[in-house]
């Protein structure tokens, strides 16, 4: 466990929750060890993501995001630490892999270039057929999936994979997951080479499947404002380590830190920050638009009251 | 799972076989193995494996490398010498073990012996071909010596090409299976299980994307060079031109030498 996470000085860090469904004890994993093109992706990670938890998990290229999350559904074994997820400890040769896997859901990116079927519905009930189910379940779940995701399963279903556009085949591939109803779902960065319309739809999608289901979530992305907007935690990765690891408010307030690790600041706290080296006195903790407009006006409004101010431009 | 390095690899090095022209280190190959089939008898195959030898020192590779080639044609090797060890036929030779319908002759194990040798220097010989020549030259090399064939209709250049793109590709592609198989197995795919059928049944969520993949790559291949105004080969000219040296001369003599030495000692008495 992360020695920050218990120290009763920070109390704007998360508290390490004792429900953790996904925990990992000090995780490293290399690729290649003991070749000439060993290469270290992930060093000392130690995580612990607690049941009905929005975390988000973000960092630069290369940080070890995409490697972290493949531990969380035992498609990677860690070279050294331990990783338990819903109880089972992945690292012991015999551990349920299984059991894991239907555990935790994990979307890689562009997840439609693992579409195969003929049509969406079989697709679809690719997952819940692996896991034994009869015909009549599966075909429940994969109606229920598509809807979850927006497509009729009337229209879409029938339809070949291959002749749909890339938004509605990433949601094809989001409900071949979501039909295995896993308990926790991973996303490596669901929105990756979408438009702005497809990136709003995955990801008002993604935050109403938490609000309906209960389920936890982790978000890998490259998009702060995303994740600003959705995660209630950020875990932040900088060349395979932890380099910060807090409920989102606290993390953008941060914002000097995560400049240095070459992360974007969200654009609203990106503004403020601004404002605030500008000499306008705004608190820089505001996520969301609407919050920073009224931060900004109640600013200026004390500012006015207070005696004129110059930088009014805002 | 498909990591690491590949047998036969290109091993960048500045040695005097990597500085050597593809076209006669191409040549010099086929010239090998014509010889190694002409051989007939032991001591030519130990003047070609004296000639293999020297060119690995010459080339300054790790002997490890050339070694870790070899690797996944042994239990070839060893089945050959077997096979040849007690269903070569050899009624009439010197019994030296004889077991109900195995009988092991002291000519078996010889023949055996003598294909097990042919092999290990055929392979050696070809991947030193590969570990001191990049694709690049070797594609290069091959299209300057299909050039003259083009008069009856050989393709040089689109070979060249297609072998080049292909080469370029095989890393992508293993990355991609890769990626497929962890994306499947996510989603409960059982790979390792099962018997033959159920396993051959398994790779089609597999295969299909790598496929799909495959043939979208090689649109947008197509468009990028086309954009760049690729027409073929005509009138193309090159970056690094090929150019025989006096190394080039020297490996041809020896090549020519060391192989004809071979063939007059090897010959079968």
């Amino acid at each position: 466990m992360s020695p920050r996470a218990a120290s009763p000085d920070h109390p704007e860090i998360a508290p390490a929750n004792a429900d953790a469904v996904i925990a990992c004890e000090d995780v490293s994993h290399v690729y290649q060890a003991g070749t000439p093109l060993e290469s270290v992706a992930v060093q000392g990670v130690s995580l612990r993501i607690g049941r009905g938890e929005f975390v988000g998990i973000v960092g630069p290229t290369g940080s070890g995001k995409s490697t972290l999350v493949q531990h969380f559904n035992g498609l990677l074994r860690p070279t050294s630490g331990r990783v338990i997820v819903a109880g089972e400890s992945l690292d012991r040769r015999g551990a349920d892999v299984r059991k894991v896997r239907r555990t935790v859901g994990l979307l890689f990116q562009y997840p439609e270039h693992q579409l195969f079927e003929e049509t969406v519905a079989r697709d679809v009930a690719f997952g819940p057929r692996n896991l034994g189910l009869d015909e009549e379940d599966v075909e429940e779940r994969v109606t229920w999936a598509l809807r979850l995701v927006g497509l009729d399963p009337e229209r879409f279903g029938p339809r070949s994979p291959f002749s749909l556009s890339g938004g509605e085949m990433r949601r094809v591939a989001i409900a071949g997951v979501l039909a295995m109803k896993p308990a926790v779902l991973v996303l490596d960065e669901p929105t990756a080479g979408l438009d702005p319309v497809g990136r709003r739809e995955i990801l008002d999608r993604v935050q109403s499947l938490r609000a309906e289901q209960k389920i936890t979530i982790v978000l890998v992305a490259h998009s702060m404002d995303d994740v600003a907007r959705l995660c209630e935690r950020i875990v932040v990765l900088h060349q395979g380590r932890v380099a910060l690891d807090a409920p989102t408010r606290a993390a953008f307030s941060a914002a000097d830190r995560l400049r240095e690790i070459g992360l974007d600041v969200p654009r609203v706290s990106d503004l403020l920050w601004r404002l605030r080296a500008g000499g306008l006195p705004v608190r820089t903790d505001r996520l969301t638009v609407a919050e920073a407009v009224d931060e900004i006006a109640r600013t200026m409004r004390a500012g006015a009251s207070g005696g004129r101010r110059e930088r009014g431009d805002a | 799972m498909f990591r690491g390095l590949v047998a036969g690899q290109y091993v960048p090095r500045r040695s005097f076989v990597h500085g050597l022209d593809p076209r006669t280190k191409i040549l010099a190959s086929l010239a090998l193995i014509t010889v190694i089939f002409l051989v007939g008898d032991f001591p030519g195959y130990g003047v070609l494996a004296a000639l293999v030898i020297a060119s690995i020192a010459a080339s300054w590779l790790p002997i490890l490398a050339v070694l870790r080639g070899l690797r996944p044609i042994l239990f070839l090797v060893v089945l050959t010498f077997l096979l040849q060890v007690f269903l070569g036929g050899h009624d009439d030779g010197t019994v030296l073990w004889g077991g109900g319908p195995f009988v092991v002759t002291r000519e078996g194990v010889r023949e055996g012996a003598f294909v097990a040798v042919r092999l290990l220097i055929l392979v050696t010989s070809t991947s030193l071909l590969t570990l001191t020549t990049s694709p690049m030259d070797l594609t290069e090399g091959l299209e300057r010596l299909l050039r003259p064939f083009r008069r009856v209709g050989v393709p040089a250049h689109e070979l060249a090409m297609m072998m080049t793109i292909a080469l370029r590709f095989v890393p992508t592609l293993i990355d991609e299976t890769e990626k497929i198989m962890k994306a499947q197995m996510a989603r409960g795919a059982e790979l390792q299980s099962g018997n033959l059928f159920q396993r051959a049944r398994a790779m089609i969520p597999i295969l299909v994307p790598l496929f799909v993949s495959a043939f979208r790559r090689a649109d947008e291949l197509a468009l990028a060079m086309e954009a760049r105004c690729y027409r073929g080969g005509e009138g193309r000219t090159r970056m690094r031109q090929l150019r025989f040296g006096a190394g080039d001369l020297f490996a041809a003599f020896t090549v020519t030498a060391v192989g004809a030495l071979a063939v007059w000692w090897g010959r079968v008495s």
